[in-house]
């Protein structure tokens, strides 16, 4: 059991970067979901998305006394660097990554067949389908549309978060997912009448 | 806002709880490992400096001492009545003094050309072959860093 979970983000860091591993093992049970999810909504791989979730947090309990809060949130400093070690991990295995021809291969297919297992076998299908189609169209965009659809629509940060977690602009962060979006739409739609 | 783009928001809410909410648990125990790791490694480095610092100063001494044994007493400078020294140590013929022994060891030395009476180069125990007491001879003092002698020689 935890001491005192109602410790700030500032103080978990001070008290981790001093060496206490229980403030460490606080930060990352408030973090780590977000965290995982990231990587794995942006690279399709749990392999990718545990990587990436260790190298995170190992960098924190390195560096996280570099941590700024006025230069944002502790969840977009997360996101920004869970966002570099996805694109480096994405970038090393570029060669292997087929993402639209490997419907087995993957994260969603898994999880989607585990859902589907329980749902109701005619309703659920579609559903799934539509997710599959979904999911798959997302991992199909370039990656700096990916991931702001990711921080914005799946994880729900608003644009200054985003935008800090990206270091870019805010109005960069709109006008890609504007675009993201509508290349998203594009791809679900071109996939639809495939599937017809 | 129209229909397709409805639907599509709707989608990603759906995808957004289609996945597992947390990061397995072998993550937390493989960081756990790893900060202990680190916080030994970081100990350790902290210790770094000072068991440097601390090596490097036994080594300094440990020269010093060194060179301080092998230091050969030649005297550095001269004044005007002051003779420079001999270059090696074995050969200037200077006897230590007695109480010399006692002093501290000679960092810098000086010549002074003085004349004594025989008899003190005698209770100084140096030889001299002079019969007459009252008689004086040339000799060389060895003056250390504190202007106390070292040692005295007789002038050829």
């Amino acid at each position: 059991m935890l001491e005192s979970p109602s410790r700030s983000d500032g103080d978990l860091l001070r008290l981790l970067s001093a060496g206490d591993e229980k403030a460490f093992i606080e930060f990352y049970r408030k973090h780590q979901g977000p965290v995982f999810r990231f990587a794995l909504q942006m690279s399709g791989k749990t392999e990718i998305a545990e990587e990436v979730t260790q190298d995170v947090f190992v960098l924190v309990m390195n560096l996280g006394r570099r941590y700024d809060s006025e230069r944002g949130s502790v969840a977009a400093f997360l996101y920004g660097i869970a966002r570099n070690f996805v694109l480096r991990a994405l970038e090393r295995e570029r060669p292997y990554l087929t993402v639209l021809d490997d419907p087995d291969g993957d994260f969603a297919s898994r999880f989607a067949k585990e859902a589907a297992a329980e749902q109701d076998l005619v309703g659920g299908l579609a559903q799934t389908e539509r997710l599959e189609t979904l999911r798959k169209a997302l991992l199909a965009l370039p990656p700096a549309y990916r991931e702001v659809v990711v921080l914005c629509d799946l994880h729900e940060r608003d644009y200054a978060e985003a935008a800090s977690a990206l270091g870019c602009a805010i109005g960069t962060v709109r006008s890609r997912l504007h675009r993201a979006r509508a290349l998203l739409a594009e791809k679900v739609r071109a996939s639809e009448r495939c599937a017809v | 806002m129209n229909e397709n783009h409805r639907d599509l928001l709707e989608g990603l809410r759906a995808l957004a709880l289609d996945l597992p909410r947390e990061a397995p648990a072998h993550i937390e125990e493989k960081l756990r490992a790893r900060f202990r790791t680190e916080k030994r490694r970081r100990k350790l480095l902290m210790w770094t400096p000072v068991f440097s610092a601390a090596a490097a100063a036994g080594i300094a001494l440990l020269v010093w001492m060194h060179a301080e044994r092998w230091k050969p007493v030649v005297p550095s400078a001269a004044k005007s009545n002051v003779v420079a020294p001999a270059a090696e140590a074995p050969d200037t013929g200077f006897y230590p003094l007695p109480e010399a022994e006692a002093l501290p060891d000679i960092e810098t030395a000086m010549v002074v050309r003085v004349e004594l009476p025989v008899s003190s180069l005698q209770l100084m125990g140096v030889p001299v072959n002079q019969d007459g007491t009252d008689a004086s001879v040339q000799a060389d003092l060895l003056l250390g860093q504190d202007g106390l002698a070292r040692g005295v020689r007789l002038v050829e």
